[in-house]
C-alpha cells in the first residue's frame, strides 16, 4: 500500500466519523432539539468530507458535498429554517453522501446523474434563498478579492503600534501615603493593552525588605487609542510620589494591517517564553533588558488545554491486547510454578505474584477500555435503514434510540451490524403494521421500534423491542409443523414456539419479500451472535408487538473463568454464566431414570447433568461424594445444574478461536492455554444445556440435525 | 531568504488527511520541521512553546477554528508574530476579509498544489531556498 492510499484510507476513516456526526445532527434536528451548534457540526463534518474529498480528487463527491455544504450554510445564517421538511430533504442527501464515500472508496465508477434527485431536492432549497451552489473548479484565489499577502514581520519590522511607552518608578515612601501603585497599573489597563515589565533591580534581600517601601518600579507600553491627558490623569493624584514619563510610540496611527495588534516580540525571546504568558511582560527591550521574570500579580495562567484525546492504529491496540494475552498465559503458568515451591520459599513469592496478577488485570481492563467504542457507530446506521423499510413497505415507522453511548468492545461493534440490521429489518417488516391495521386495533398510526443498548451483569444487552402485531404462535407451529421442523404431534409451549424462528430453514414470510426475505433467516442471525459469545432471545406478546434481546461478552479476548474438571479433563466455565457452585448432600440428589437427576435447591428444582454423561468422557461414578455442582444460567433465566469432579480454580483465561480450525463444535466456545501450558477447552453453557435438553424434548431431532463442524 | 529545510512550519488541521498531505506539499517544497495540530488549542500548545516560522491553519475545525488561532496567537506575547497562512473552502471569500481584519498574512483555497502552496508561502516569507 502506498502512502497514498494509506493516506485515503485515513480520509476514508474520517468520513465515517463525519457521516456518522451528520446522521446524528440530522435525527437531532429531525426531532426538533438541533441547537444552532448542530447544525455547525452538521456542516463541519460535510465540509471536512468536501475538503478532503478535493484533495484527493473524489469530483462526484466534491460536488455533492459542495451543494450538500451551501443549504446547511444557508441554515448557518439563518437563511433556510431547520423545518421537517428541510431536514427531510437533507436526510436522503446524507445517504447519497454515504453512497458516493463508499463507492469512492471502492474505486467504483460512479454514474454521472447518482443522486440527481437528492442534489436538485438541495438546489430547490437553495432556490429559495437566492444562494447558488457554484459547482467550478475551485480557483487558488479568490478572484476580485482584493487580498495583499502580508510579508512576515521576521525579515523586516512591523511599524510600532499606536499608543505610549510609559515608565512610572514609585518613590520609595508612596505606599506610606496610601497609594498603591497597582490601583494605577490597574486603572491603565482600562485603556488598552499594557504590557509592563517590572524593574526589581531595586529589591533588596528579604531580610532587609521593608514592606512599607516602593521598591519596584515598572517600564512597558500601553496600546491604546486614548489621549496622553488620560493617561496623566490616572496618575494626577501621585504625580509628586513616583517618576513618570510618558512618550508616543509613534507620531501617526499605523495604517497598516496590523494595527490594533499588540507590538511584536523579536524573535530572539519567542524560545524564552515558555511559561505562560506573565501579565507584567517586558516587550519594549529598547528599554529595559530582561533581567528578572515579573514578580509582581501575575495574571493567572492562561488555561492550558492539554489535548484530551489520540488516534491510534488499531492494529497498535490489537498487538497490547495479544501481549496481555500472553501475559496472562506466563502468569499462570508462574503462578502454577509458586504453587508447586515449598512454602517457606513460596510465601513472599506469592504475594509478589498477587500484585502481579493484580496489575494485570487492571492492565488487561486498560487496554479493553481503549479497544471499546461506544454501540452508537452501528446505531447510526438504523436511521436510515428505517427510513428506507418505511418507504418501501409504506408503513409508519419511529425509531427511538436508547444508550447509544454504551460501550462495547470493537471487535463485537463489527459483527453486531449485521444480526442488529436483519432484525430491524424484521422488525418493520413483519412486525409493524400498515397503518390502516394499527388503525384498525386501536393503535397509533406509527409503529415505533425501540434499539436500546445497556451494561447488565457484565455484559452489553442490546434490546430492538417493536409494538406491531408479535408473533402468531399458531401461524409459527402450523409452519414449522408443514416444514417438518417439529413433529407432528408435540406439544410445545407458547414460548417455545416462539423460539421456533430461530430453527435453520425457518421463514414465516408468506411472500419471500424484497426486505427480509434474501435468504437469511433468523437461524443465521441467531449463529452471527453466537459466534460472538453471545445469546439471543425473544418474547412476544400477541398483537402488542414482540422484544429481540441479545446478551453480549463486553470483549472476546480475555475471560474470567472457572477452571473444572470431570474424569481426566480440564474444562474452563466462563464465570458469566456461572450462578453459584455448591456441593449438594446427598438427600438433596433425586436421580430419574436415564441418568438424569434434579437437585432440590431452595425449595426449587434444578435438572442436573453429568459433565461426563455430555461429553461422553466414560462412565460415571454416581455413588462419589466428591462432585460439586455448578449452578449456570443459559441466559433465559433457565438454570440447570453441571455436575463436574473438581473446582480446579477461578482465573482470568485467553479466549483462542477454535473455529478456523475445527469449524463450530456445539458446546465448545473456544480454546485456552492454562499455567502448567495445557490446552482447555471452554465450554458454551448456553449450548451444554441444549445438548442436556436435545434427549428427552421435541427438539431432539433438531438440536442433532446441526453436525458437529457444520458452519 | 528563507531556507526551506531550516523552516519550522505548524500544520493545523482537525483531519489527520489533510495534514499528511499538506505535509507532503512542504517537504516538496524542501521543508523538514513540520509540526501538526488538530485543532486551535492545540496548535497554541505548540505555538507557545516553541519558535515556529510559520503556522499553516485549516479554518474548519472543532475546539478553536482557524480565525480564533489566529487571533489568540496575535495576542500572544511569543507567538503574535508567527506568519500565517490560513486554508479556506473556495466557499470562504467573506472569511479570508475576516482573517486580513485579524491579521493573517496570506489565504490559500483547498484544495492546493505543492506550487500554490510555494507561492503563498513565498508571498509571505520571501523566495524560499
Amino acid at each position: 500500500m502506498t502512502s497514498l492510499d494509506q493516506l485515503k484510507n485515513t480520509f476514508f476513516d474520517e468520513c465515517s466519523e463525519a457521516l456518522q456526526q451528520i446522521e446524528h445532527g440530522l435525527t437531532d434536528m429531525r426531532e426538533g432539539h438541533g441547537s444552532g451548534d448542530t447544525i455547525n457540526a452538521v456542516f463541519r463534518s460535510v465540509h471536512s468530507v468536501k475538503g478532503g474529498a478535493g484533495i484527493f480528487g473524489f469530483d462526484s463527491l466534491v460536488g455533492f458535498a459542495h451543494v450538500f455544504e451551501t443549504v446547511l450554510d444557508a441554515m448557518r445564517a439563518n437563511k433556510l429554517p431547520a423545518t421537517p421538511d428541510i431536514v427531510d430533504v437533507l436526510l436522503p442527501a446524507n445517504d447519497v453522501l454515504t453512497d458516493l464515500i463508499a463507492m469512492s472508496r471502492a474505486g467504483e465508477a460512479i454514474a454521472p446523474g447518482y443522486g440527481s434527485e437528492s442534489r436538485a431536492a438541495l438546489e430547490r432549497l437553495l432556490g429559495k434563498t437566492g444562494d447558488e451552489a457554484d459547482d467550478g473548479p475551485a480557483p487558488a484565489d479568490f478572484e476580485g478579492l482584493d487580498f495583499m499577502p502580508i510579508m512576515a514581520g521576521g525579515f523586516d519590522d512591523p511599524p510600532a503600534p499606536a499608543g505610549y511607552r510609559i515608565v512610572f518608578r514609585p518613590k520609595p515612601d508612596m505606599l506610606k501615603r496610601a497609594n498603591e501603585p497597582l490601583y494605577l497599573i490597574r486603572e491603565l489597563r482600562k485603556l488598552g493593552t499594557l504590557d509592563l515589565a517590572a524593574e526589581t533591580e531595586g529589591l533588596p534581600p528579604l531580610a532587609q525588605l521593608d514592606p512599607d517601601r516602593a521598591y519596584i518600579g515598572w517600564t512597558g507600553t500601553l496600546q491604546t487609542d486614548a489621549k496622553r491627558e488620560a493617561i496623566e490623569e490616572i496618575f494626577d493624584f501621585v504625580s509628586g510620589d513616583c517618576e513618570i514619563e510618558i512618550a508616543p510610540l509613534q507620531a501617526e496611527p499605523a495604517a497598516d494591517p496590523f494595527a490594533g495588534l499588540p507590538e511584536a516580540a523579536p524573535a530572539a525571546e519567542a524560545t524564552e517564553a515558555v511559561a505562560p504568558p506573565p501579565l507584567v511582560q517586558h516587550s519594549a527591550p529598547s528599554i529595559v533588558p530582561a533581567t528578572a521574570p515579573a514578580e509582581a500579580a501575575a495574571k493567572p495562567p492562561a488555561a492550558k488545554q492539554a489535548a484530551t484525546t489520540m488516534r491510534v492504529e488499531v492494529e497498535k491496540i490489537d498487538r497490547v491486547v495479544n501481549m496481555v494475552g500472553e501475559l496472562v498465559i506466563a502468569q499462570a503458568m508462574l503462578g502454577q510454578i509458586v504453587h508447586n515451591l515449598p512454602e517457606e520459599t513460596s510465601g513472599r513469592l506469592a504475594q509478589i505474584l498477587d500484585e502481579v496478577v493484580h496489575h494485570t488485570r487492571e492492565l488487561k481492563d486498560s487496554v479493553m477500555s481503549m479497544r471499546a467504542q461506544s454501540i452508537g457507530a452501528v446505531f447510526q446506521r438504523m436511521p436510515r435503514l428505517v427510513r428506507e423499510l418505511a418507504a418501501k413497505t409504506g408503513k409508519k415507522v419511529r425509531l427511538e434510540m436508547q444508550g447509544e453511548n454504551t460501550e462495547v468492545d470493537r471487535s463485537i461493534i463489527e459483527r453486531l451490524g449485521d444480526p442488529l440490521t436483519h432484525i430491524i429489518r424484521n422488525s418493520i417488516d413483519h412486525g409493524i403494521e400498515t397503518p390502516q391495521t394499527r388503525t384498525a386495533a386501536g393503535k397509533g398510526e406509527e409503529g415505533t421500534v425501540k434499539l436500546i443498548a445497556e451494561h447488565r451483569g457484565g455484559r452489553i444487552v442490546v434490546e430492538v423491542r417493536d409494538d406491531g402485531g408479535g408473533i402468531d404462535p399458531d401461524r409459527v407451529l402450523k409452519k414449522a409443523r408443514e416444514k417438518g421442523l417439529v413433529s407432528p404431534d408435540a406439544a410445545l409451549s407458547e414460548d417455545e414456539i416462539v423460539n421456533l424462528i430461530f430453527m435453520p430453514g425457518f421463514s414465516t414470510a408468506e411472500s419471500i419479500s424484497d426486505i427480509s426475505g434474501r435468504g437469511v433467516g433468523m437461524d443465521v442471525v441467531r449463529r452471527n451472535i453466537q459466534d460472538v459469545g453471545g445469546r439471543i432471545s425473544v418474547k412476544s406478546e400477541r398483537g402488542r408487538g414482540m422484544t429481540l434481546q441479545l446478551a453480549l461478552p463486553l470483549t472476546l479476548a480475555v475471560m474470567d473463568g472457572m477452571v473444572i474438571r470431570a474424569h481426566a479433563e480440564t474444562y474452563v466455565l466462563p464465570m458469566s454464566a456461572i450462578v453459584e457452585c455448591l456441593r449438594p448432600s446427598r438427600a438433596d440428589i433425586h436421580n430419574l431414570v436415564g441418568g438424569r437427576g434434579l437437585l432440590k435447591l431452595r425449595g426449587n428444582l434444578v435438572p442436573l447433568v453429568h459433565l461426563s454423561d455430555l461429553l461422553d468422557l466414560g462412565t460415571v461414578n454416581a455413588d462419589s461424594d466428591e462432585r460439586v455442582v455448578i449452578i449456570t444460567d443459559a441466559g433465559d433465566g433457565t438454570r440447570f445444574g453441571i455436575i463436574v469432579d473438581e473446582l480446579l480454580g477461578h482465573q482470568q483465561v485467553v479466549v483462542k478461536s477454535m473455529e478456523e480450525s475445527y469449524g463450530t463444535v456445539p458446546g465448545v466456545a473456544g480454546a485456552t492455554i492454562l499455567g502448567n501450558g495445557r490446552v482447555a477447552l471452554i465450554l458454551d453453557v448456553e449450548k451444554l444445556s441444549d445438548l442436556a435438553v436435545s434427549q428427552t424434548s421435541p427438539f431432539a431431532r433438531l438440536g442433532n440435525a446441526e453436525p458437529a463442524g457444520a458452519n | 531568504m528563507p531556507i526551506a529545510a531550516a523552516l519550522k512550519v505548524l500544520v493545523v488541521d482537525d483531519q489527520n488527511s489533510v495534514r499528511q498531505m499538506t505535509r507532503i506539499s512542504l517537504e516538496q517544497l524542501g521543508v523538514r520541521h513540520i509540526h501538526e495540530a488538530e485543532n486551535g488549542v492545540q496548535a497554541m500548545d505548540t505555538a507557545s512553546l516553541q519558535p515556529l516560522d510559520l503556522i499553516i491553519s485549516d479554518y474548519n475545525m472543532p475546539e478553536m477554528d482557524g480565525l480564533g488561532l489566529l487571533r489568540a496567537v496575535r495576542g500572544h506575547p511569543s507567538a503574535r508574530r508567527i506568519p500565517f497562512i490560513l486554508v479556506t473552502g473556495r466557499g470562504d471569500r467573506e472569511l479570508v476579509v475576516k482573517a486580513a481584519q485579524a491579521g493573517a498574512n496570506n489565504y490559500v483555497v483547498k484544495p492546493f498544489t505543492a506550487d500554490i502552496l510555494r507561492t503563498k508561502i513565498e508571498q509571505v516569507m520571501g523566495k524560499l531556498s
